[in-house]
């Protein structure tokens, strides 16, 4: 599987043949196992009902601008947690606890996108559904349906991140070695540099800069 | 040198662990003292962290017998840990907690720590020490409290407990100044540009202080520098009481009874007296009882509150234990701990290191010519990948913006303030109509800044896009966030004041303590834990000197 994003996106190529996985032998049995069982293939979703599950991938695929494949593995992992009631060990006292935050959110992207253009969210254009989470990232409303929007997109945000930067291919797009037990570093400092770590061929690249349109 | 055999006769924790790649003496576990439940002990120990590993290594030595308690796990560092941010999850208290107030503050694995060794196991490991106008700022500065003893009375404990972790760092200009027991590390690039910008701005900083051994110390190795630090330190290098002091106490016949929660602390309404712990273990599900002839409370800001008050009783304390004059849960803090990153085309690799390596104290004291009371502190903070994505989301990036704005991670430094926010009865934990699958009423923590607060925040923002600009960064972001937790149960000088009193001895029950994070009038502007172990060392010495 591999992290999706428009082909030609020089930011995807920074750090040219440089792979985490590619030193997965220098790295501890535990943290070896934790880490390749993410490449594997993504198990069924369990815990999330059926209906909400296509604008639970749409919105992922739309957060981390992965493809849908790529989307449905971050999801199936999003919903391993939420079955397993694994949070962050806590939540806002205006919101209900993660899973069903989780469920009541995505069936509100549907709900909107039926009632503005007759089609649930995963049926809109790439556009339309951009425009619809940026809409709500924004919002200044108090309550969507029944929950602060500033909140949901923090839950989102929060669980969405998680599960794309613990995969080694976004460690990959990064320059991030991952895993250092029990090699560690040895070359630190301003531009110093590790045998198996790759310079960036950009470095000027500044997206704060490049990314403005 | 003569001072390690010192600290080898009074703790020789490190020199009980293995010399070798396996980080756990299993014999010393497997011939751990077992106490029956028929049996009273001398002390039983609520929680296994910071604090209370420290009262339990200490009060062992005196040929106490002791139970210690820990919701979670018995850490084995090789097995059980891993070198990954989000696989490091059962870390962290995750069982639930709510928030609120107007400035609410997340938990989890931002403050709160679950398992042997407590929050210490993924805490970063900067242990500096508190100033000496740290216990008096209500006469001092007019906000806070004044503790009921001052720093000279934690002083040698302070000592202490730096030969025993080990500290390493620079000498120390700030405060009362003082010396470490080890040598500065050196500095990754993170600490160098953190360097190069305050020096240009000429604000002083020094290298620590750091409980990460700079050598071997014992039989744990040097650090490897590989920057997972908040994830637990598989190498043994990084300091936690797991290594530092259990090994000593399992030496000296305490039992740790690991996944095992502690649901309520007996009390005998005749005497007035706790009578020891009610618990389940997490594999039987059913509640049992300790008993013991006195209790110590360690489970941190949040859960030792929220124990005091599942334990109310009919008669004496219908409001919680302990909670006659309503200070439990009460005076919570943590510190306003904003971060700030700035680009550099050079590439920096802020993960290539401990996290904590260079801070500076030259903004801790009340300066007369501003605003606001009280102030801050600056540390070097290095965020792995996933919380680097948080910073980054949080400025508004998300889809491909944010993944081209991930993609520059090598090109950031970031820096980290420790404000001192100030103790306010309203920041309080109370129970939560919630329940955990014990069936037990969840930590509902409320939260809002004061105008004091929130000035300091902002003049620390500033004060690091400075130091990151002079260093010849740009586009500088800061990201807001909290960091650390004290109070909910100070101490004071009366039961109208404290909870407990200088020597964490419950003003209202004569056998029960309360040994944590908890008891902490106010924080200063310095990460807690090694205050928390040395008040818990006092507290001990005290302690054995009464028995
Ligand atoms: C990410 C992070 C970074 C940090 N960085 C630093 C730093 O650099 N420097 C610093 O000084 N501090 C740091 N801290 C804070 C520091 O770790 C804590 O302040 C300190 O460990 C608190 O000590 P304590 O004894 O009060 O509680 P803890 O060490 O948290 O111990 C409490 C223990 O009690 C157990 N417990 C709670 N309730 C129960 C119950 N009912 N029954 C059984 N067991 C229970 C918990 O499982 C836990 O193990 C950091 C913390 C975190 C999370
Ligand atoms: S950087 Fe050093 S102290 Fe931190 S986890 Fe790695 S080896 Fe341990």
């Amino acid at each position: 599987m591999s992290a999706g994003g428009r082909r030609g996106d020089a930011w995807q190529h920074r750090f040219p043949g440089f792979s985490v996985v590619g030193q997965s032998q220098h790295w501890d049995e535990a943290t070896r196992k934790v880490v390749l069982a993410r490449l594997e293939p993504p198990k069924p979703i369990t815990s999330l009902p059926e209906e909400v599950r296509p604008a639970g991938v749409a919105l992922v695929a739309q957060l981390v601008a992965v493809d849908a494949d790529f989307a449905f593995a971050l999801l199936s992992s999003i919903d391993a947690r939420l079955a397993a009631n694994e949070t962050d060990g806590w939540h806002y006292d205006d919101m209900p606890i993660d899973h069903d935050a989780w469920k009541r959110s995505l069936a509100g992207l549907d709900e909107d996108a039926t009632r503005s253009t007759g089609h649930p969210f995963a049926e809109l254009t790439e556009d339309e559904q951009h425009e619809m989470l940026e809409c709500l990232r924004t919002s200044s409303a108090h309550s969507w349906h029944g929950m602060p929007p500033a909140r949901i997109w923090n839950l989102w945000t929060r669980y969405v991140c998680t599960a794309y930067y613990a995969h080694p291919s976004a460690w990959d797009e990064m320059g991030f070695p991952g895993p250092a037990y029990p090699r560690g570093y040895k070359n630190r400092g301003v531009d110093a540099r590790e045998p198996f770590e790759v310079a960036d061929r950009q470095p000027h690249m500044d997206p704060t800069v490049s990314s403005a349109p | 040198m003569s001072s390690l055999r010192a600290v080898r006769e009074r703790n020789e924790s490190a020199w009980l662990i293995p010399s070798d790649q396996r980080r756990v003496n299993a014999a010393l576990r497997d011939s751990m003292r077992h106490y029956d439940e028929s049996e009273e002990v001398d002390l039983v120990v609520v929680g296994c962290g910071a604090g209370g590993s420290t009262l339990m290594q200490r009060m062992a030595r005196h040929g106490w017998k002791i139970v210690g308690f820990d919701a979670g796990p018995f850490w084995d560092p090789e097995h059980d840990w891993v070198s990954d941010e989000a696989g490091s999850h059962t870390l962290y208290w995750t069982d639930p907690r709510t928030i609120g107030g107007a400035d609410p503050v997340p938990l989890g694995s931002n403050n709160s720590g679950r398992g042997v060794g407590g929050s210490m196991v993924h805490y970063a490991g900067y242990t500096p020490r508190f100033h000496p106008s740290d216990f008096a700022t209500a006469t001092n500065d007019g906000v806070g409290a004044d503790w009921p003893f001052d720093y000279d009375a934690l002083e040698s404990y302070y000592e202490l407990i730096e030969q025993e972790l080990p500290v390493a760092g620079q000498d120390w200009p700030w405060g009362r100044p003082h010396s470490y027991p080890q040598t500065a590390h050196p500095v990754g690039g993170n600490g160098e540009l953190f360097q190069r910008g305050a020096a240009a701005l000429g604000i002083e900083t020094r290298v620590g202080p750091v409980a990460i051994s700079n050598g071997r110390f014992g039989h744990r190795p040097h650090c490897i520098y590989r920057g997972f630090c908040l994830q637990g330190c598989k190498v043994n290098a990084k300091a936690s009481p797991l290594i530092t002091h259990l090994p000593d106490a399992l030496a000296h016949g305490v039992e740790i009874r690991p996944d095992t929660m502690v649901t309520r602390i007996g009390f005998d309404e005749r005497t007035g007296r706790a009578t020891g712990v009610h618990f389940i273990r997490e594999s039987e599900g059913v509640e049992r009882f300790q008993p013991a002839r006195m209790v110590a409370v360690a489970g941190y800001s949040i859960e030792t509150p929220r124990l005091l008050l599942n334990s109310a009783t009919d008669r004496r304390f219908p409001d919680g234990m302990l909670n006659d004059h309503d200070l439990v849960g009460r005076y919570l803090m943590v510190q306003g701990a904003p971060q700030t990153a700035a680009r550099f085309d050079a590439e920096v690799r802020m993960y290539k290191a401990p996290p904590p390596e260079v801070s500076s104290e030259a903004f801790y004291e009340t300066d007369p010519t501003k605003p606001y009371k009280r102030g801050f502190s600056i540390q070097t903070v290095s965020p792995l990948p996933i919380t680097w994505a948080e910073h980054v989301s949080a400025q508004g990036d998300w889809g491909r913006d944010l993944r081209e704005k991930m993609s520059d991670y090598v090109h950031w430094a970031t820096l980290g303030a420790l404000c001192e926010l100030l103790p306010q009865p309203d920041n309080r934990v109370t129970l939560s109509e919630e329940k955990d699958r014990f069936g037990l009423p969840v930590a509902h923590f409320a939260y809002t800044q004061c105008e004091n607060d929130k000035q300091l925040i902002e003049a620390a923002g500033t004060a690091m896009t400075h130091i990151l600009h002079a260093a010849g960064g740009t586009d500088a972001i800061t990201f807001q966030r909290y960091a650390h937790l004290v109070g909910g149960a100070r101490m004071g000088r009366t039961a109208e004041d404290g909870v407990v009193d200088g020597d964490c001895r419950a003003f209202a029950v004569p056998n029960l303590m309360i040994t944590d994070g908890s008891v902490l009038p106010t924080q200063g502007s310095a990460n807690p834990a090694l205050t928390i172990m040395a008040v818990a060392a006092r507290a001990a010495d005290r302690l054995a000197a009464r028995s």
